[in-house]
């Protein structure tokens, strides 16, 4: 796990290295979760929205279907890896980043709103996809406030460090 | 005295959990308590625009969205005097089918199935039952798809309005619909096929009247105007309150619904009973293979009635969306009046929803929404003690005892979120 806010250094050049850690081979795809209503708590579906616009095959949001997105990455042949991109509290400060590896990935129970991060990942492992979970501390959960500063910033560095991957890899 | 606990309730919306008090081996009381706070929805709408209600409204819940929104309209239409076009109500009927086969495909095979199979989870499940998580996540994203269509996005699409819809389907996107239902057909048979072959412990098994819609045309449906009971009697829609006298109880925030002082059921298992014999097709072959009067006592086999219910829905959508194609797109029907009252009942996929509306001037002045889960939840709490009591009689072990009461539970697909729309604050 990478905590990137505090770390000594560039934060899109750490960033940028703490992301290749955990992609494999072939494209990378992103999966932005959340709920834009709610403030920070929409930071998955901006960053996924905003690399939708340059690679519409490889980026999905929460509006596009979360389980029909996995399935239809589960399906393409050969391998990759899919980051899910969400706000999660991570008990640092706001706009905190962390990078957190499929292993570390233990939430398995389901509701009716969505199937876990777990079984989706359990599902990409088994088409030879790698997961791991890009999470951002958010500020702001209240209903449709604004996104905090902190949050933004932290949203266009994880924009232009998997735009840069994305390139290189898709 | 003791206590056995789940806490919390897991694969269910909401925040709840069971509590069991036993005194030796006696059981005091078990209950379903509902820790989700309230939410107030009836009394933000009161002053509100039909319209804007109607935007609100469905925010109760993002799993029930369409049906809250179709019990809002239908409530509101009949209030304001709107007539709405043939073409509006079939495509209504095609976002229920959707929202259906949604909601029980994520139930039946990865909320219900675990339990059955011996396994903690459908994560757990998912290397011996790949391919029936893989069956759940394709039925899901279908469903999810008609919902898009029909309603604007997944979850609270705006396009159905009062008197109609602001955007109809276009033929590719309708016949695109028929095809990919018929593909998936198979995969509700294996649904039904699975839970058709499980055994369902007779522990929780008790007489109880179900409540479903009465549809049109002597055809199986998911709206009606009138509810039909299962003790033969049918009622208007608008007197729904006679059939849902409402208590609040000290352990839940969510309402409770008795009628004649007795729990009743509602949901997939109750449409079965009271319209299953006018199920055709596969469904129908299914329903007249499976039907037995244990479904009128045991709460388990509303999973199976769930899995016979998706594939009727996925059999139904060729002859919608062939219906809706074939019309014209009508405009929208304008209100008749600004001062009325109405009710829409609607089935949402865990049973009977209403909504009732009083406008004044073209205002909300009072709305009412009963949801199914809270007319369900004292009968949950009736099998669920049922069912320990026999259990701890047959010296069943503490934890079986609490995973047969989770089963229960779960077998209703309790709604929390939903349940807990309203409460009512006493100040002293």
């Amino acid at each position: 796990m990478h905590k990137l806010r505090h770390t000594p250094g560039d934060p899109e050049e750490v960033l940028t290295e703490a992301v290749e850690t955990v992609v494999g081979e072939g494209p990378v795809y992103v999966l932005g979760l959340g709920y834009v209503d709610k403030a920070d708590d929409g930071a998955g579906v901006l960053v996924a929205n905003t690399l939708k616009k340059t690679f519409p095959d490889y980026s999905f949001s929460e509006h596009d279907g979360v389980e029909g997105t996995v399935l239809d990455i589960s399906e393409r042949s050969g391998p990759g890896t899919v980051l899910f991109v969400d706000a999660g509290d991570l008990k640092a400060p706001p706009g905190t980043i962390e990078i957190v590896a499929r292993d570390q990935i233990r939430e398995t129970e389901i509701s009716t709103h969505r199937v876990p991060v777990a079984l989706m990942a359990a599902i990409l492992e088994g088409s030879g996809k790698k997961v791991a979970i890009v999470a951002i501390q958010p500020k702001c959960l209240e209903f449709r406030a604004e996104i905090s500063e902190e949050m933004g910033r932290s949203v266009a560095a994880v924009v232009v460090v998997l735009s840069r991957l994305m390139r290189k890899r898709n | 005295m003791r206590t056995l606990e789940v806490v919390p309730l897991t694969r269910v919306e909401g925040d709840g959990g069971i509590t069991v008090t036993l005194d030796e081996k006696k059981v005091k009381s078990v209950t379903l308590d509902i820790h989700e706070g309230p939410r107030l929805i009836e009394q933000m709408v009161v002053g509100m625009t039909p319209e804007d209600n109607l935007n609100v409204v469905p925010r109760i819940c993002a799993i029930c969205t369409l049906s809250h929104k179709y019990a809002s309209l239908r409530g509101l239409e009949k209030a304001v005097g709107i007539d709405p076009p043939e073409k509006a109500q079939v495509m209504r009927d095609l976002m229920m089918l959707g929202e259906n086969v949604e909601s029980n495909s994520l139930h039946t095979f990865l909320l219900a199935l675990p339990d059955f199979l011996g396994y903690p989870s459908a994560v757990a499940m998912l290397s011996d039952y790949g391919d029936d998580v893989k069956r759940a996540l394709r039925l899901k994203k279908f469903g999810n798809h008609v919902m898009q269509v029909t309603s604007g996005r997944i979850v609270h699409g705006e396009n159905p309005g009062l008197g109609g819809f602001g955007k109809y389907p276009t033929k590719k996107q309708l016949s695109e619909i028929a095809l990919r239902s018929k593909e998936l057909i198979p995969d509700a048979v294996r649904a039904v096929e699975l839970f058709g072959s499980l055994e369902y412990p007779e522990y929780p098994e008790a007489e109880t009247t179900f409540m479903s819609v009465n549809a049109p045309a002597k055809k199986f449906g998911l709206a009606g105007d009138s509810i039909l009971i299962s003790n033969g009697k049918e009622t208007d829609a608008d007197d729904y309150k006679k059939l849902t006298s409402e208590r609040v109880v000290p352990h839940s925030f969510a309402k409770r619904s008795q009628y004649r002082d007795k729990t009743f059921a509602v949901g997939a298992n109750a449409r079965m009973i009271n319209m299953g014999k006018r199920l055709d097709g596969q469904a129908g072959d299914f329903f007249k293979e499976h039907y037995s009067d244990r479904w009128l006592k045991n709460p388990l086999l509303n999973n199976l009635a769930q899995a016979i219910e998706m594939l009727w829905a996925l059999e139904q959508m060729p002859e919608t969306t062939e219906l809706v194609a074939s019309m014209k797109d009508p405009k929208r029907a304008e209100p008749t009046r600004l001062t009325g009252s109405g009710t829409g009942a609607v089935e949402a996929p865990r049973g009977t929803l209403y909504h009732h509306y009083d406008i004044k001037d073209g205002l909300v002045e009072t709305a009412d929404i009963i949801t199914p889960t809270a007319q369900n939840l004292d009968d949950i709490e009736m099998h669920m003690r049922l069912c320990a009591e026999r259990m701890l009689a047959d010296d069943k072990k503490d934890a079986e005892v609490l995973l047969a009461l989770e089963m229960v539970a779960r077998a209703y697909d309790p709604c929390i979120s939903c349940a807990t729309h309203l409460v009512t604050l006493k100040r002293f």
